[in-house]
């Protein structure tokens, strides 16, 4: 079998099996848009859940991926990522931003009014600013995706550039404005802090590294692209170094609760460290932890294996924000059933589950596509380039 | 003119009147509560916390929307179903408007606002409560009203009637001669989450 053949068949294979879960995905989502959100796990407390940190996560991979492609031009020590630009604005910019969009769409009670957004156009709501971010990132994505093609083709020259990359950057770093959707709330004390933005950003680094390390790691092996171990190693090194920011967020943050002991914030942390979310904390703090000793390891495999750890922890720092602050509201005392105050802990029904995986598939379609049909890879040999 | 209401908690006995009064008026669907009484004291409702026999302690708070000065919910909504009216202060949300994405909920330092998970469904086959009481929509949310189908018609809202302890006061805070601001007089009042700063339009009378 020819390398080319091969290639063709893991293509479809791929895009076979993103194919049917992301049916699946369309499935269950027409089942809860025709019974309501009670088919998710969410309640008149916990209101946001599995696919708000889709959308978080989405979104900081978009908000990633451009501060990584940006920099490779801007920056001199990032020189050498330039080759991976174009792969990481289509995966981040593109993709996940397509991604992070149907993520709001399941979750809003009527998509079929989510125009009211741009039409009432209400300035205060940080709605609308994530609405502008995430259309800002897909207009940028798709001129820069294009033009670093175009450079690759030699149709422009490298210098051409520098605008773009200049503006990538400005969008990638907005991404702390994406946080104000939550830090905005006097009625969220563990949200409502200033250093959320500099988390979000800071997560937003973390996720769209550590997937590029897993994307490029496999791509590699599979020779659509060429990086070196010391390159990916570099990467994996700059995820490890924001994920310990992530750590000492975290670590401050549980400082400020266990401190005070009582309090707003104190219930909070009380709650995740020893109460019912600590099972869910504590495996956040093992992710965090075993990323950053791997990333920061010298040998391939652990570079590949913490950028996996450093997703599993990005997730689970923002299901547990969400969880642990929509659980213990400022009012919790007890009340007829279903206005008690937040009780047990949120876990995503099998419906969340599918839908959540069918628009991962819906990224990962349009990656898959991408990957085959626009020059994101290596220069092959032979191949003419007009 | 800014409506209001004053709560007595010394006058509250917990019989949840004024949630069943706000429920069958406003014909809410199943699992809605606009309005309902909290328990200060165990961890269940209607339990009080403490040891027997000498320090027990159980007190009720009603909550619902506090129809706030500065409400934050109506700055975090994306469309403005949300809104407050400038003639008399009341926030409202204008069902046909709502997008469901609970960005008011979050916002809410109260927990006032209920989403439809469901299709509203209703314990009875037929509406219960006013003639126009409001129509409840899938996928959207939903709170006090102030009863604003009532005030429209002079009267005052429903969990002002019926309340056995004579613990409520309605009235507009502006005028010193309403019902609500002579309840105040000479009484020590707290509004909820005060220091959060949304300037609630519901007063507990201590």
């Amino acid at each position: 079998m020819t390398t080319k053949t091969k290639t063709q068949n893991s293509f479809y294979l791929w895009m076979g099996i993103f194919a049917v879960l992301a049916v699946v995905g369309i499935v269950f989502w027409i089942e809860q848009l025709t019974q309501g959100l009670r088919l998710t796990d969410l309640n008149n407390y916990n209101v946001w859940g599995i696919y708000i940190v889709g959308f978080v996560l989405c979104t900081g991979i978009a908000a990633g991926t451009l501060i990584f492609a940006s920099s490779a031009f801007l920056f001199q020590g990032m020189a050498e990522f330039k080759p991976y630009a174009r792969l990481a604005v289509f995966t981040g910019a593109i993709c996940s931003v397509v991604a992070a969009g149907f993520f709001i769409i399941v979750d809003i009670g009527h998509p079929d009014r989510a125009w009211n957004i741009i039409t009432n156009l209400k300035i205060q709501s940080p709605l609308l600013w994530d609405t502008i971010i995430l259309a800002a990132y897909a207009v940028v994505g798709i001129i820069f995706t294009r033009l670093l093609i175009r450079v690759e083709e030699r149709k422009k020259d490298e210098g051409s550039l520098k605008v773009i990359a200049v503006i990538a950057l400005i969008a990638g770093l907005l991404v702390t404005v994406t946080s104000f959707a939550f830090a905005m709330w006097v009625a969220h004390p563990l949200w409502n802090t200033a250093v959320q933005p500099l988390s979000f950003l800071a997560a937003a680094i973390v996720i769209a590294f550590a997937l590029l390390v897993i994307v490029l790691a496999v791509l590699n092996k599979s020779g659509y692209i060429a990086i070196s171990g010391g390159t990916l190693g570099k990467l994996g090194k700059l995820a490890g170094a924001f994920l310990v920011v992530e750590l000492a967020v975290v670590l401050s943050e549980l400082a400020l609760g266990l401190y005070a002991g009582t309090g707003e914030l104190g219930k909070i942390i009380t709650w995740l460290v020893k109460g019912e979310g600590a099972p869910f904390f504590w495996v956040e703090i093992a992710c965090i932890l075993a990323g950053i000793i791997l990333l920061f390891g010298n040998k391939t495999w652990m570079t590949v294996l913490g950028a996996v750890f450093a997703l599993a922890a990005i997730f689970m720092i923002k299901y547990n924000f969400l969880q642990a602050q929509l659980l213990n509201p400022l009012i919790s005392y007890a009340g007829p059933p279903g206005y008690s105050g937040g009780q047990g802990v949120y876990l995503p029904t099998l419906v969340e589950i599918l839908v959540t995986v069918g628009i991962l598939s819906v990224g990962g379609l349009l990656v898959t596509l991408g990957l085959n049909s626009l020059h994101l890879g290596k220069q092959i040999k032979g191949e003419p380039r007009a | 003119m800014r409506y209001g209401m004053a709560i007595d908690l010394k006058r509250c006995i917990g019989c949840h009147m004024c949630s069943v009064a706000c429920k069958s008026n406003n014909n809410l669907p199943a699992g809605m509560l606009w309005n309902r009484v909290l328990t200060i004291g165990g961890e269940a409702i209607d339990t009080a916390s403490g040891t027997y026999p000498n320090d027990l302690h159980m007190s009720y708070l009603p909550v619902n929307c506090q129809h706030c000065a500065n409400p934050p919910c109506v700055a975090a909504c994306p469309t403005g179903a949300s809104y407050k009216r400038a003639e008399d202060g009341i926030v409202l949300v204008d069902s046909d408007l709502c997008i469901g994405c609970r960005m008011c909920m979050v916002a809410c330092p109260y927990n006032a606002r209920s989403f439809n998970w469901k299709k509203p469904e209703y314990a009875v086959d037929f509406a219960l409560g006013d003639a126009d009481a409001p129509e409840h929509q899938f996928n959207v949310v939903e709170k006090c009203t102030f009863c604003v189908n009532r005030l429209a018609r002079g009267e005052a809202p429903a969990c002002m009637e019926l309340c056995s302890g004579r613990a409520r006061y309605w009235g507009d805070l502006d005028d010193p001669e309403s019902e609500v601001n002579k309840a105040m007089q000479g009484r020590q009042t707290v509004q909820l989450l005060e220091e959060k700063g949304t300037g609630p339009a519901v007063f507990y009378l201590k």
